[in-house]
């Protein structure tokens, strides 16, 4: 028998999808490769989507953080990392006393602000809890600004989602890359000759164009998608693989040689029992800038403070530096000599450093960031062109256009909940944000069921309008929401987007100002699916989809645009 | 890109005029058989070869790290391997051959066999 | 400054690259290149996209070099794509 027929109905006999009863045509590598590249991407298709348009937004995550804590104020210049360590550690002293671990990340440019975690008693059997706070480096004292999640929501979503126990959730998103991969290496396979007619695709109009759109996002970025994808499941490898641990690791000893090649987290070891003051952390973060240079402290982990035993570790942060492998100094935490310095790992673990670094994306310049920001983008396009084509292509073939069966009815409707549902319910967030009353208990979990809140509804508007209503709509609210952000921030704050250009604060005005340009692309989209609408309606014409002549505005406009 | 195939079943006429839902049934077990084979064949070689790596003369910490790595390259190899082949039984052999070699390496790391290497 | 140089070359060496394809040439100048003309622009899109990994990687080392220089092939490569489109659609 030839290669699989991959279509759920067919009898061995059938040779395409139709259920013609002929003898079978051998279906060739190409062809499989094509079917599974199908599956592979639809299945799984919305989710992949969002991880995608989460992860794009989160190379901003902290400029996003800054947006949303508007009562920090934009600071020019920072205090000295040493002295802000210095100060942040008298405060934990006071609000975590007798704790046996506390972790600081020192603000930078990006991110103005401290933050600490440090452990509590676990309660009802868990095995460890944590307290986290923001703190201002100024002063060293807790933050005052209201609650909120910041861009680290988007962050988390991407690799974790939300409202599932953290591990299922990573888990979900592991077998989403796992089918992201393979539809890469199928699309791969199928379309062969990619190299060879790099610039040669069929860029007519008519349903091409979609097939166009979604090949050149596909091919152009192929280095990153393969690479983004790769390196996402490389982060949680411990989680997906355990097995090399489990077989080859015998001892506690060996268990922290591991971790300490990957990641620089102090285990607190057992505590002598004997109280001493700790040694000043200002004066060991000087010696780590000593050593690496001003600004590249980037943690500071102490156990067991206050106590004989005491160990403090700094560890240098990723900026400059493409891998992500830990490099830290440990010191004892009463006398301040430096006791050990972790410089450099083995070689497979500079290789999960180098591709952890690549996914994040933290090591380079603005501009980088940006590449990688256009780049990822271009990949949400490439997902959503994949799912939106998925129905163009059905759509010619449906018995009766007017009654689709349930299958294209489901994948059209999941299409609009994700591709106009969600951008719409992310700019939701920036509004609660604005708005929710700054007292209002658990505040920052309101933010985050406001977004969950609205892609249902959107999801609802979705199922029971009209479908090219429904796109419209929804494209046309999220870009008013966009729209209007720098207007509600205005209202609402005393950091209008005017005065934020004034004084420099890119990272505030940043926001806004990339806001109106995606509202500027959902309204595109929203004026593609309603111009075709036009020309659909016109009688006697057959329902061919497609993508009336226009100049080709902007990258992801030309190619998310809808029927 | 030739897509003949619809995923979702306009075959309800098929159905109906074939020979019933057993014919139905035992055309859809070979793409079951394949999905499982993939899905979860594949992840089980995948492990495999993350295990039988630390077999080799290197360092354990470094092939502990480097499996892991590796593991995912294999899981989507075999994935691709499964449907490209002509038959599900095809793809469960190919699938065995290649775990054949690396039993007995796994079976020896998991068992405790110390370390080639320090680690 | 090394970003913009290198992607604006990188820009020019697709457009050169495109244009030693006969489909490019006959939507752009409506004619095809004689052999010597479309070798020289393969020749010289090459040298351009060679031209700016040594640029990026004089600029920022191998390691950081590499992934810029990855980012600009990726963006100027779709501006060309783009490019090509828009202009085919103006046309027709």
């Amino acid at each position: 028998m030839s290669a699989p027929d991959l279509s759920p109905h067919a009898t061995p006999d059938a040779a395409s999808g139709t259920g013609a009863r002929v003898p079978a045509a051998p279906r060739g590598l190409r062809q499989t490769m094509s079917d599974l590249h199908i599956w592979t991407g639809l299945l799984l298709g919305w989710l992949l989507f969002a991880m995608f348009l989460t992860g794009t937004v989160s190379y901003f995550k902290e400029e996003l953080s800054q947006w949303m804590r508007p009562e920090i104020a934009h600071q020019a210049d920072r205090p000295e990392a040493a002295v802000v360590a210095g100060r942040i550690a008298k405060t934990l002293e006071t609000i975590a006393p007798g704790t046996t671990q506390w972790s600081l990340r020192l603000p930078d440019e990006r991110h103005p602000i401290a933050n600490a975690f440090w452990r509590v008693p676990p309660k009802d059997g868990a095995k460890r809890a944590f307290k986290d706070a923001n703190f201002d480096p100024r002063t060293g004292l807790k933050v005052a600004a209201r609650e909120t999640p910041g861009g680290e929501f988007f962050y988390r979503f991407h690799f974790q989602f939300h409202y599932l126990p953290v591990a299922w959730g990573r888990w979900l998103a592991g077998l989403a890359a796992m089918f992201m991969l393979v539809a890469i290496v199928s699309g791969v396979i199928t379309h062969k000759k990619i190299f060879t007619d790099f610039f040669t695709f069929r860029w007519g109009k008519g349903q091409r164009s979609w097939l166009d759109a979604h090949n050149a996002l596909s091919v152009f970025g192929l280095p990153f998608h393969l690479m983004i994808t790769y390196t996402g499941l490389v982060t949680l490898m411990t989680l997906y693989m355990p097995w090399p641990e489990m077989a080859g690791i015998e001892s506690p000893a060996m268990k922290r040689q591991l971790t300490s090649e990957m990641n620089a987290f102090l285990q607190p070891a057992k505590p002598s029992g004997e109280a001493a003051p700790l040694a000043s952390i200002e004066a060991m973060v000087r010696e780590a800038e000593r050593r690496w240079g001003p600004g590249s402290v980037a943690r500071v982990t102490a156990a067991n403070p206050g106590d004989a035993a005491a160990r403090v570790a700094i560890a240098r942060g990723e900026g400059g530096r493409l891998s992500m492998s830990p490099q830290y100094l440990l010191f004892d935490g009463v006398s301040g000599r430096v006791v050990e310095e972790k410089q450099g790992v083995g070689a497979a673990a500079e290789t999960r450093g180098v591709m952890y670094g690549l996914h994040l994306g933290r090591f380079g310049d603005g501009a980088t960031r940006w590449l990688y920001f256009l780049v990822s983008l271009a990949g949400t396009a490439m997902v959503g062109t994949g799912l939106v084509m998925w129905t163009v292509k059905r759509r010619q073939k449906l018995a009766d256009p007017e009654r689709p069966h349930l299958g294209f009815r489901i994948v059209e409707r999941l299409n609009i909940a994700a591709i106009a549902g969600l951008p719409l319910a992310m700019a939701a967030m920036l509004w609660a944000n604005r708005l929710l009353p700054l007292d209002l208990a658990r505040r920052g979990e309101w933010e985050i069921h406001v977004v969950f809140i609205v892609w249902a509804l959107a999801l609802a508007h979705a199922v029971l309008r009209p479908p090219r209503r429904a796109w419209i709509e929804l494209f046309v609210l999220g870009a008013a929401a966009l729209a209007l952000l720098p207007v509600l921030n205005a209202l609402t704050t005393d950091r209008p987007l005017w005065r934020s250009l004034a004084q420099g604060d890119w990272a505030f005005a940043g926001v806004e100002l990339v806001g109106l340009a995606f509202a500027a692309l959902l309204a595109g989209l929203a004026r593609r699916v309603a111009r075709h609408r036009s020309k659909a309606a016109r009688p006697g014409r057959a329902r061919a989809i497609g993508t009336p002549a226009r100049p080709a505005a902007d990258t992801a406009a030309a190619v998310e645009g809808a029927r | 890109m030739n897509v003949t195939v619809s995923p979702t079943p306009s075959a309800r006429r098929v159905g109906a005029s074939s020979a019933g839902g057993l014919a139905r049934l035992r055309a859809v077990l070979p793409l079951i058989s394949r999905i499982v084979a993939a899905v979860g064949g594949g992840y089980a070689l995948a492990a495999l070869a993350s295990v039988a790596v630390l077999a080799l003369p290197v360092s354990r910490i470094q092939a502990v790290i480097g499996g892991m790595l590796g593991s995912f390259a294999v899981y989507a190899a075999a994935v691709v391997w499964v449907f490209a082949v002509r038959s599900a039984t095809r793809a469960w052999i190919g699938l065995l051959v290649a775990a054949l070699p690396l039993l007995p390496l796994a079976w020896s790391v998991w068992h405790g066999a110390a370390p080639a290497v320090s680690p | 400054m090394t970003h913009v140089a290198s992607l604006l070359i990188c820009v020019g060496a697709f457009a050169a690259l495109a244009m030693a394809t006969e489909r490019a040439q006959q939507d752009v100048l409506e004619r095809t290149l004689s052999r010597d003309a479309t070798r020289a622009l393969r020749i010289i899109g090459w040298a351009l996209l060679l031209t700016s990994l040594a640029i990026v990687v004089g600029a920022q080392g191998w390691g950081l070099g590499l992934v810029s220089y990855s980012g600009h092939t990726s963006v100027a490569a779709g501006l060309v794509f783009l490019g090509l489109i828009a202009r085919q659609r103006r046309k027709g």
